[in-house]
C-alpha cells in the first residue's frame, strides 16, 4: 500500500532531516515508527501528508500504485490518505459537524458518490460516536475551539473514523494524554483496524502500543530507520532507551 | 437657466441648484420648504467634501463632481418587473411589517404595513408629513447644523420620501419592520430620508435592505431616537447593483437606558459608505454596533462610526469585520468619544480584516477619545490573511484548496452575524451572505 524507498527531505529553509527512508506497509497491517525528539519523525508524517514547507530531495513514496509525492494534500487526503495530527487545529467559527460533512462530501464526488444530505449524514455520525464513545456537544462546537488535549485527539479519531482511510498516520497521537484518555483514543484506533486498511503510528513512547498492538516496530534516528523488528523491539526500546540503536546500527 | 441665489455657491452644487429650482416640492408645507432651501443653501456653500476630509479620505467622489447625477423626478412610480423580482430575492421571508420604495417613493402595492398593533405609527415619509408633521418636524428642529453634512443637507433639499416608525412609550413590536428600498434610474439620484422614534420602555426591531440595478447614486438619511429604557435593534442589508453608488448616515440618540442594536452588511455596490453616529445622552445606554463587508472587483467600501459618550455608565461594543479580494479597497474608521464627566463608560471596539489578494486593501482606523478618568475602553485591529495552518488542516481531510478558502471566509464573516440577537433576522442575513460568499472571486 506504501512503500517508501530512500527518502529525503528538508524544510524549504533547513538542513536535512530525513535521510534515506525504507519503509514498506502493506493492506492490514499496523507499523509503529518510534525516535526520540529530532529523530524526523514528525516530517516524516508532513512529508507524507504533503504539507507545504518541505522538499523532497531524493528519494520516492509510492501510494496504492500512484507516486504519492505529486499528489496536492487535499488530494492524497480524498484517495483514502489520513493524517492524525500530533497539534490538531483550531478553527473559530467552523463547527465540527459542518467541517466534517464537507470533508466527506469531498471525498465522495472525488469517487463519483452522491453527497450525503444532512439526515444521512447524522445517522452515521450517530453511529460512530456510539462506537467511539463520544458525546454529540463536541459536534456542535467550532473545530478544536476550547477543546481539552483528550478532546482534541479523540476528534482526530473521531474523524478517522468518519473518513475510513486506507492509510492512516497517526502523529504522537498518543502524546499529551493522561492514561485514561489515552486508553479511550486507542481503543478507538485498535477498532478500526482492517484487513483493507494500514496503520503507521508515530510515537516517542511505547505505552500506546501496549493498546494498539503493532505488526512491525521501527526505529527512527538521525533521519534513518535503523533498526526494524516486532512488537517485542518497542518493549526493548522502552527498556534500554533509544541507545540501544546505536549499538546496532 | 441660472438659479438666482444669494448665498455663496460650489462650482459642482450648481447642477443640483438648478435642478431644486426646476423641480420644486410645491406640495410641501412652508416648514418643511424652509428646511429644503435651507438644506439646499448648506449643500451649495459645502459642496462634495474633499479627501483631504478625514472622514472622506477613503472614498473616491470624483465621479461625482465630473457627473452630476440629478434627482429622479418624484412620480407616481410605475413599479417594474425588475423591482417584483429585486423584492423577491432580497426580501425578507418572515412575518414582518413591510414597506417598500421604489426609487425612493413609497409603493403601496409593494408594501404590507396593516394591521399594526395600537400605539405603532409606521407609513412613508411623505404621508407622515401631510398625516403627523410635529413628528417630522420636531425632528428637524433639533438637527445640529454645526458640522458639515453635505449629504445630508442635500438630501434634506432633495429627499421625496422614506419612512417613519414611531413607537408610543411601552408598545412592543413582536414582528420585524422591513423596509426595502429598490433602485433602477440610471444616472439619477435618489434620496430617501427617514425617522424612528422609539417611546420610553418601547421595543423595536428594523430590517432595511438595498437593491438596485443600474448607476444610480442612493442618499440614504436616517435618523434613531430612543427614549429612556427604549431597545431597537436594526439590521442593514446593503446588496445594491454592481454599478451603484451607496452612501448612508444614520444619526442615532439614546435615552437613559436605552438599547440599540445595529448590524450592518456590506455585500453589493460599487462604491458604498456607511456611517453610524450614535450619542449616548442618558445615563447607561448600550449600543451594540456591528457589521461586515465583503468585497471583490474593484468595489469599495468605508464604514466610519462614531460614538458620543455624553452621559455616564454607558457601554459600547463594536465589531467589524471586512474581506476583500481582486482589486477592492475596503475601509473602517471608528471613534469613540468619552465626555468629561461621563464616568463608568466601557467601550470596546474591534475590527478585523482579511485581504485575499495582493491587489486588495483594507485600511483600519480605531480612535478612542477619552475626557473621563474613571472609564474602560478599548480598541484592537488586524489585517492578515487566511490561517495557513487551518488551510493545511482543512486540506489534509481531502476538502480541496478553494473549498477549503471559502469554508474559512465563511467562518470568519459568518462569525458576526452570531452577534444579531433576534434568529430571523441573523438566519436571512446569513443565507445573503452564504449567496454571496459563492460569487467572491478568488
Amino acid at each position: 500500500m506504501l512503500e517508501i524507498n530512500n527518502l529525503h527531505a528538508r524544510p524549504t529553509e533547513g538542513r536535512e532531516i530525513l535521510r534515506g527512508i525504507d519503509l514498506a506497509v502493506g493492506a492490514g497491517e499496523v507499523h509503529a515508527i518510534m525516535g526520540p525528539n529530532g529523530s524526523g519523525k514528525s516530517t516524516l508524517a508532513a512529508v507524507l501528508a504533503g504539507r507545504e514547507g518541505y522538499e523532497v530531495t531524493e528519494g520516492a513514496v509510492t501510494y496504492l500504485g500512484r507516486d504519492l509525492l505529486t499528489m496536492e494534500a487535499d488530494e492524497r487526503a480524498r484517495e483514502g490518505l489520513f493524517l492524525a495530527f500530533q497539534y490538531p487545529v483550531e478553527i473559530p467559527g467552523v463547527n465540527n459537524m459542518y467541517f466534517l460533512r464537507t470533508a466527506i462530501n469531498a471525498q465522495r464526488r472525488h469517487r463519483g458518490e452522491p453527497e450525503l444530505d444532512a439526515g444521512q449524514f447524522l445517522r452515521i455520525v450517530r453511529a460512530k460516536l456510539k462506537l467511539l464513545n463520544i458525546g454529540e456537544d463536541l459536534l456542535q462546537r467550532a473545530v478544536n475551539v476550547g477543546f481539552s488535549g483528550g478532546e482534541k485527539k479523540r476528534n482526530e479519531i473521531f474523524q478517522m473514523a468518519m473518513l475510513e482511510p486506507r492509510l492512516a498516520i497517526l502523529d504522537e497521537t498518543d502524546s499529551g494524554l493522561d492514561i485514561d484518555a489515552l486508553k479511550l483514543v486507542a481503543r478507538g484506533v485498535d477498532q478500526q483496524r482492517a484487513s483493507d486498511r494500514a496503520i503507521v503510528m508515530i510515537t516517542h513512547y511505547q505505552r500506546l502500543l501496549e493498546y494498539v498492538e503493532p505488526d512491525r516496530v521501527h526505529v527512527l534516528q538521525g533521519g534513518r530507520i535503523v533498526q526494524s523488528g516486532d512488537k517485542t523491539l518497542a518493549l526493548e526500546v522502552e527498556r534500554r532507551g533509544y541507545g540501544i540503536v546505536e549499538d546496532a546500527a | 437657466m441660472n438659479a438666482v441665489v444669494d448665498f455663496p455657491v460650489k462650482p459642482e452644487a450648481r447642477p443640483y441648484l438648478e435642478a431644486f429650482g426646476r423641480d420644486r416640492h410645491r406640495d410641501d408645507p412652508d416648514w418643511l420648504a424652509r428646511y429644503r432651501n435651507r438644506g439646499l443653501a448648506r449643500f451649495a456653500e459645502l459642496g462634495f467634501p474633499s479627501r483631504r476630509s478625514e472622514a472622506w479620505r477613503y472614498l473616491d467622489l470624483r465621479a461625482l463632481e465630473q457627473r452630476p447625477m440629478l434627482p429622479a423626478g418624484r412620480r407616481a412610480d410605475v413599479v417594474t418587473a425588475g423591482a417584483r423580482q429585486q423584492l423577491a430575492e432580497i426580501g425578507f421571508a418572515g412575518p414582518a411589517y413591510r414597506l417598500v420604495l421604489v426609487n425612493g417613493c413609497f409603493a403601496p402595492e409593494l408594501s404590507q404595513i396593516e394591521p399594526l398593533p395600537a400605539g405603532m405609527w409606521l407609513a412613508s415619509m411623505a404621508a407622515t408629513i401631510a398625516e403627523r408633521p410635529d413628528l417630522v418636524r420636531s425632528g428637524l428642529e433639533a438637527q445640529s447644523w454645526d458640522t458639515p453634512r453635505p449629504f445630508d443637507s442635500l438630501n434634506l433639499a432633495f429627499f421625496a420620501d422614506g419612512f417613519v416608525l414611531d413607537a408610543a412609550p411601552g408598545v412592543v413590536l413582536e414582528r420585524p419592520v422591513e423596509i426595502v428600498h429598490l433602485a433602477g434610474d440610471a444616472g439619477a439620484s435618489v434620496h430617501t430620508r427617514s425617522l424612528v422614534t422609539v417611546g420610553a420602555g418601547s421595543r423595536a426591531s428594523i430590517v432595511e435592505s438595498f437593491a438596485g440595478s443600474g448607476d444610480y447614486w442612493r442618499n440614504d438619511v436616517v435618523e434613531l431616537r430612543l427614549a429612556d429604557h427604549a431597545e431597537l435593534a436594526r439590521v442593514m442589508l446593503v446588496e445594491e447593483g454592481a454599478d451603484a453608488l451607496h452612501l448612508d448616515e444614520v444619526a442615532a440618540s439614546l435615552g437613559a437606558g436605552a438599547r440599540l442594536s445595529s448590524f450592518v452588511l456590506l455585500l453589493g455596490g460599487r462604491t458604498v459608505r456607511h456611517e453610524a453616529a450614535v450619542r449616548s445622552e442618558g445615563e447607561r445606554s448600550h449600543c451594540d454596533l456591528n457589521g461586515a463587508f465583503l468585497l471583490s472587483g474593484r468595489q469599495e467600501a468605508n464604514i466610519l462610526t462614531t460614538v458620543d459618550h455624553a452621559a455616564p455608565g454607558g457601554e459600547t461594543r463594536e465589531t467589524f469585520k471586512g474581506v476583500a479580494t481582486g482589486r477592492a479597497h475596503g475601509a473602517f474608521q471608528g471613534r469613540i468619544t468619552v465626555r468629561p464627566g461621563a464616568q463608568k463608560v466601557d467601550a470596546h471596539q474591534l475590527s478585523r480584516n482579511l485581504v485575499l489578494s495582493p491587489r486588495a486593501a483594507i485600511d483600519t482606523k480605531p480612535e478612542l477619545e477619552i475626557y473621563a478618568d474613571d472609564v474602560k475602553c478599548s480598541h484592537g485591529a488586524a489585517v492578515g490573511d487566511l490561517d495557513e495552518a487551518a488551510l493545511f488542516y482543512l486540506r489534509a481531510r481531502g476538502i480541496p484548496a478553494d473549498e477549503a478558502r471559502r469554508v474559512l471566509i465563511e467562518a470568519f464573516a459568518q462569525e458576526t452575524l452570531e452577534l444579531i440577537e433576534q434568529a430571523p433576522l441573523r438566519e436571512h442575513l446569513r443565507a445573503r451572505l452564504a449567496q454571496r460568499l459563492a460569487t467572491l472571486e478568488e
